[in-house]
């Protein structure tokens, strides 16, 4: 009786401690516990939101971990990390380490490494990480983003109303396009139809110049988001965040407006072919519903992605 | 008014007393815990018989609940994960819920239930039947001989045991989880790994540990506390249980505080 | 009686091997565990050889059928010979009899209660039983300390 209890007590314990010590090994293995581990530096001007035990990340996944945080002599704060070997490919002498703060979620460094078969980074080496902006900051950075892409609206909306208005600029050029149009039918030369109504002439190009002007903000407006692309992060710049949105639709609304410029130099230069001119002047008027719609379009986009309905100022968080 | 105020007063000297008698004990046995002269072949039969009923003899009843219960919360669970469309939290809550949390709870309930009620009345009928004196008169002392091999087992059948609950409900996962949600092994796998943190493994054995500690220990003091009275036994075995359910939830606090803050 | 018992055990103690009525049976354990527990503990005797040596000693009053026994499955002689094996057990052992009578309730004579001792006498140092005067009778000729 006692040896078979001996007998059955041993049997359990072995067979479970090789069972848990199987899962443990198995899960430390598959965590690097056991591999070996490469320590870096990496120095920053500020510990603020710096933490031990920070994950570090590449590509989404978790390759190692903050170790330890130091100030050195000179107040630089020294970040240490240690990866495991077999995600030390990931860290090369070009990579470049960013601190972000996600909206949600704890801090992490994100590594990015352009080109994984380059020189390794050295152990010695100090590369200073980036700290990517938090909310506050990148909502303060696309503040005059917004201010413009309002500014733009505000354009637009001016245009539209010379559409909607009887004695607005926009039908009396089209009012104009028309009576040039009915000379043309009836033979009348460019100088005639210009010496006839100077006023028209006027207005097309004070419109024209209002829709260079658009076009040069929307313009401005890409450089100063691609700028900022440049240098933050994933979460709002990302696939869909919400500043290539942005581009994205200033993009078509530049790509409309210099349609329109074109549609309008057809205007201006009104050859000889009456056909011609009716069929630019009706490009001119659904060019310009497109351009209504996709800057409507941009006004719910940037509505719904950072909310603000009557003044065109974000609300900080 | 005053009679009541008298009774407050009874009740926290008791409570005060109880408490302080149960930190004695606890020092006391820890200390015999990591003494080499403990352990003798006495105490290693002791050992051997006590793990063999709380721990081995009770494994087929164990191993149906655990896959009873690891199909049934698996199943409710991925289900609602499926609804809700939250497929990434499997593995948070196979690893942060299931295995961290209802392992250990499922286990020390059933060895509370099995086991600590059998060891309080074992000791509180060996106080009344004089059989404490017996061993004391052969100069065997007690702590060495009857409650540190009880209190090692308890601890070691809830490691043993919560982690095998544990591998169970996982593995029953797997089948849950490749029917509702065709999962593969690998990627199955992979869910619990991203999932795993070694520290929440460490606390889990810590835990169990603790609950296996106190789950033997209560009870062994309670069975001393009977008197040589037969009808002392089923009143140590009552205040027993309470005690250790009351010591399950507070570990239960504990562990879940360290764990979460 | 009671007190001058006590006096003496305490007087010798580590080296006490008591039969008496307040110090029963361990009822979980067997017969062969009742008598192996004191070398498994002292000497750290390893289980085995100690149920060995216990079987051995049993073998001496004819009881190696109910080893693996518990107490309440025992009888009165049966009983008696297992603690006296018990308290032989205890090294250099002073086997101190406290009322064997009572635990011998079907014994009359003391002579059942000698030829046990003779069984044991290579194991003991000393003996002592401690009685009521009124039982000295039952004891023949041995010596009994009677109050």
């Amino acid at each position: 009786m006692s040896q078979r209890i001996e007998f059955k007590v041993g049997l359990f314990i072995t067979i479970t401690t090789v069972l848990i010590m199987a899962s443990i090994g198995y899960v430390f293995y598959q965590k690097g516990i056991f591999a070996r581990v490469h320590t870096y530096t990496l120095s920053s001007k500020t510990g603020e939101t710096l933490a031990e035990g920070m994950p570090v990340v590449y590509g989404g996944f978790t390759i190692g971990r903050v170790s330890s945080l130091e100030l050195d002599e000179h107040g630089t704060v020294l970040i240490r990390f240690k990866i495991p070997e077999r995600y030390n490919r990931v860290v090369r002498a070009d990579s470049t380490f960013i601190l972000e703060k996600p909206l949600i979620g704890s801090p992490r460094i994100v590594v990015t490494t352009v080109n994984l078969t380059g020189p390794p980074l050295s152990p010695a080496a100090v590369p200073e990480i980036t700290v990517s902006s938090d909310i506050n900051e990148i909502i303060k950075r696309a503040q005059p983003i917004v201010d413009k892409a309002d500014r733009i609206m505000g354009s637009v909306a001016q245009i539209t109303e010379n559409l909607a208005d009887p004695q607005g600029e926009m039908r009396r050029i089209l009012r104009d396009a028309q009576k040039v149009t009915s000379r043309l039918s009836k033979q009348e030369s460019l100088l005639e139809m210009a010496v006839g109504d100077p006023h028209s002439v006027r207005a097309i190009h004070e419109t024209l110049g209002k829709l260079r002007d658009i076009a040069t903000r929307a313009d401005t407006l890409l450089v100063a988001a691609e700028t900022l692309t440049g240098r933050t992060g994933e979460q709002i710049y990302g696939q869909d965040g919400v500043l290539p949105l942005v581009r994205a639709i200033l993009h078509d609304l530049q790509g409309k407006l210099a349609k329109l410029n074109v549609a309008l130099d057809n205007i201006n230069r009104i050859s000889g072919d009456v056909a011609g001119s009716t069929r630019d002047l009706q490009v001119l008027r659904s060019e310009l519903d497109a351009v209504i719609i996709a800057v409507g379009d941009l006004v719910a986009e940037v509505d719904r992605k950072i909310p603000f309905k009557d003044k065109p100022e974000i609300k900080l968080p | 008014m005053i009679s009541v105020i008298e009774t407050v007063g009874r009740s926290a000297l008791n409570s005060s007393r109880s408490f302080r008698q149960t930190a004695t004990f606890t020092a006391r046995i820890l200390l015999r815990l990591f003494a080499l002269r403990t352990y003798n072949s006495a105490s290693r039969t002791v050992f051997i018989n006590q793990f063999y009923f709380t721990a081995v003899q009770i494994l087929p009843l164990f191993l149906i609940v655990a896959v009873i219960f690891g199909s049934l919360v698996n199943g409710m669970a991925f289900q609602a994960i499926k609804d809700l469309g939250l497929s990434d939290y499997l593995g948070r809550l196979l690893m942060g819920f299931v295995v961290t949390e209802v392992s250990p709870f499922v286990t020390v309930l059933l060895i509370a239930l099995r086991s600590s009620s059998a060891i309080n009345a074992e000791i509180a009928v060996m106080k009344v039947n004089h059989e404490l004196y017996t061993l004391e008169s052969f100069g065997i002392d007690t702590l060495d001989y009857l409650f540190v091999p009880r209190i090692l087992s308890g601890m070691l059948t809830m490691v043993f045991l919560s982690s095998l609950f544990a591998l169970v409900v996982l593995a029953v996962g797997l089948l849950v989880s490749s029917v509702i949600f065709g999962t593969g092994v690998d990627a199955y796998l992979d869910t619990l790994l991203r999932s795993a943190s070694v520290l929440d493994m460490i606390l889990v054995l810590l835990k169990s540990a603790t609950f296996g500690f106190f789950i033997t220990l209560i009870p062994i003091g309670q069975g001393l506390n009977a008197s040589e009275d037969l009808t002392s036994v089923p009143v140590a075995v009552l205040n027993g249980m309470v005690k250790v359910f009351l010591a399950i939830v507070i570990i239960e606090v504990l562990s879940s505080v360290v764990r979460f803050i | 009686m009671q007190q001058g018992l006590g006096e003496f055990i305490a007087a010798h103690r580590g080296r006490v091997g008591l039969v008496s009525l307040t110090a029963p049976l361990i009822s979980n354990l067997s017969v062969w565990g009742n008598i192996a527990l004191v070398p498994q503990y002292h000497q750290n005797k390893p289980e085995r050889e100690a149920r060995a040596e216990t079987l051995g000693l049993l073998g001496r009053f004819g009881m190696e059928q109910v080893a693996e026994r518990r107490n309440a499955g025992l009888t009165a002689e049966e009983r008696f010979c297992t603690m006296l094996l018990r308290a032989a057990m205890v090294a250099n052992a002073v086997l101190v009899l406290d009322r064997p009578f009572s635990i011998l309730t079907t014994v009359r004579a003391g002579h059942s209660l000698a030829d046990a001792l003779r069984k044991v006498d290579d194991l003991i140092a000393e003996t002592h039983i401690f009685d009521y005067s009124w039982e000295t009778e039952r004891y023949g000729g041995l010596d009994v300390a009677a109050d």
